[in-house]
């Protein structure tokens, strides 16, 4: 007898710490809808040591007009970095692909195009713009290891080229990248100088 | 005694005689919010499309068509032939507008020009069923071109048939547009005069050339720009020239506005720390000061009323919602759900777009009464509306 009702309080116990656990506290008496959380940007503080934040580099926009070149090299089309939510820091788990396409890019007179997308839960301009600012991190990066700004140009297509649909973070996590396209050269040869 | 009642019943004739003809009081009651509550009005006399749209357009102007016990003012007129129409005090049969009759254009024209006269004869403030809208629609896969219309989204004709990517859309006065197109591979800003054709590109700096806003009085052009490195505040004349960047955060700059006075320009970045929030700056450069919006997170897409009193943003609380704020921030106000808000003339109407990714459409709001009517959907998707003012 004793020992049932010790095991039916404990039970009741045991209830009422995962009732409270699982209840999270809305302070803005919001109600997430399917498939929505209201994220805060401090949600997604990275672990580990953060790539350091550096000085906006300028772009001369002789690389604007440039076509994409016929064969996409699997480095660059293997090594799409993917972002957090609404942030368009680097992430140290990104690190290994941007030094690949750092490789790459010395290896040879290359020039590339960064394109930066967002997913959908951002209003279309701010997209644009945050779409912008994750391809020049990127280029950023790519810059401190070595590469020429010259060779690097960028574009943002915010939310308007997702890789996958969907209204899940399965598809979020997927469109929130930046993306690599090889360049043609101009007719007249390569428009940079300078050091690789 | 006869001579004692003729001179009182002289006087107070001549008195009332002087009266009559001297003001029309229209009472005005304003809600707490400062916008004017609906006067109500009893309407007669059109008929079919007329009555309809003359409705829809007094809406939208805080004017409502309500029974005649219960209306303030008569509106009466006809379509039999073009339209015409007048308003009249209900008691006191003042005429409040004389009746007039439009010609030209077709029966819509005529009677978006009688409801902004009544609206105008009522409330004292701007039609706006004249002014069109421009709005960004999907044609197909990867296609998307500027539109304008009607605000109520009739006559609705492509102004771009260029089938690349193009973005944001706004007035430049009531006769040209500024959008952001891809025409030559990145986002490039041009001018579209809207009769000739004729366009021209405004900023064709290298990274993105994004989020156009002409000042009020069209001499400016407030834009967001990567070539620095970062996606920054600038302004330039109309024409491109005297180019001058505000800002120069490392964070990424979005949406600029005007305020009415063009002294001003509000914005969507992030505050130290990380948060996203609207600013404003002087249009001449200097220190930015956040607005608050406590209770609408994620502001952004702002747009600063005519009349100066509001900002109306989208906030992200699980789907998207528009909200105002007194332009000096602070306190909030729920009004829809949707986003990209853009305000009509009167500053008491403006539409919005809403609806899922892909299958978006415009919608009228009625701000101080809440009411709203979609407006039928362009082909497959309608977003980034702006009001011609």
């Amino acid at each position: 007898m004793k020992c049932t009702k010790f095991v039916n309080l404990t039970a009741v116990t045991l209830l009422a710490v995962a009732v409270a656990a699982g209840c999270s506290r809305n302070p803005q008496a919001v109600t997430p809808l399917h498939g929505y959380k209201d994220k805060s940007v401090t949600d997604e503080v990275p672990k580990g040591p953060m790539v350091g934040d550096s000085q906006p580099i300028p772009l001369s926009g002789n690389l604007s007009g440039l076509q994409a070149a016929a064969d996409q090299p699997a480095v660059l089309r293997d090594n799409v970095v993917y972002f957090a939510y609404d942030r368009a820091d680097v992430r140290p788990s990104e690190g290994s692909k941007l030094d690949a396409v750092a490789s790459y890019m010395k290896g040879g007179n290359r020039l590339v195009r960064v394109e930066g997308h967002c997913d959908e839960r951002g209003t279309e301009e701010y997209n644009r713009s945050l779409g912008e600012r994750r391809a020049l991190k990127v280029r950023e990066y790519l810059v401190r290891a070595g590469v020429s700004a010259d060779r690097i140009d960028t574009i943002s297509h915010g939310e308007d080229k997702p890789a996958v649909s969907g209204h899940s973070e399965a598809a979020w996590s997927k469109n929130r990248r930046a993306e690599f396209l090889l360049l043609q050269a101009p007719p007249s040869g390569v428009g940079a100088s300078g050091p690789q | 005694m006869r001579t004692l009642i003729a001179c009182i019943v002289t006087f107070a004739l001549t008195f009332r005689a002087f009266g009559a003809e001297d003001r029309i009081v229209i009472e005005r009651p304003m809600d707490d919010l400062g916008f004017l509550k609906p006067i109500p009005v009893a309407i007669s006399g059109f008929s079919g499309e007329v009555d309809s749209v003359l409705k829809n357009d007094l809406l939208f102007m805080g004017v409502i068509n309500v029974p005649v016990d219960q209306a303030k003012y008569l509106v009466n007129g006809s379509n039999s032939d073009r339209v015409e129409g007048g308003v009249t005090d209900k008691v006191t049969k003042h005429p409040v507008m004389p009746r007039k009759g439009y010609t030209g254009g077709n029966l819509r024209s005529q009677t978006h020009a009688l409801a902004d006269d009544i609206a105008q004869a009522l409330t004292q403030l701007p039609g706006i069923a004249q002014r069109k809208i421009t709005f960004k629609v999907h044609t197909g896969p990867g296609a998307k071109e500027i539109y304008i219309a009607d605000y109520d989204g009739h006559n609705p004709r492509a102004v771009t048939q260029d089938g690349v990517n193009v973005s944001a859309p706004c007035w430049a006065g009531r006769l040209s547009l500024f959008y952001s197109s891809y025409k030559f591979g990145n986002a490039v800003i041009f001018s579209h005069v809207l009769q000739s054709g004729q366009r021209k590109a405004i900023a064709r700096y290298g990274g993105s050339n994004i989020s156009p806003a002409v000042s009020p009085d069209g001499s400016k052009v407030a834009m967001i720009l990567s070539k620095s490195g970062s996606p920054d505040l600038y302004v330039s004349d109309i024409e491109g020239g005297n180019l001058r960047q505000l800002t120069s955060t490392a964070e990424a700059e979005s949406s600029p506005c005007w305020s009415p006075d063009g002294r001003m320009i509000c914005y969507t970045s992030r505050e130290r720390g990380g948060r996203p929030s609207l600013f404003k700056i002087s249009a001449n450069g200097g220190r930015p000061e956040v607005i608050p919006t406590p209770g609408a997170p994620i502001p952004s897409e702002p747009d600063w009323s005519p009349n100066g009193k509001w900002i109306a943003f989208t906030s992200l609380i699980g789907t998207f919602r528009i909200f105002i704020t007194p332009s000096d921030g602070g306190r909030v106000y729920e009004v829809a759900e949707g986003e990209d808000p853009s305000w009509a003339p009167n500053s008491r109407a403006l539409i919005y777009c809403k609806g899922p990714d892909g299958g978006k459409h415009l919608s009228l709001l009625d701000v101080p009464t809440k009411q709203f009517k979609d407006v039928p959907r362009v082909l497959e998707s309608n977003s980034q509306p702006a009001w011609a003012r």
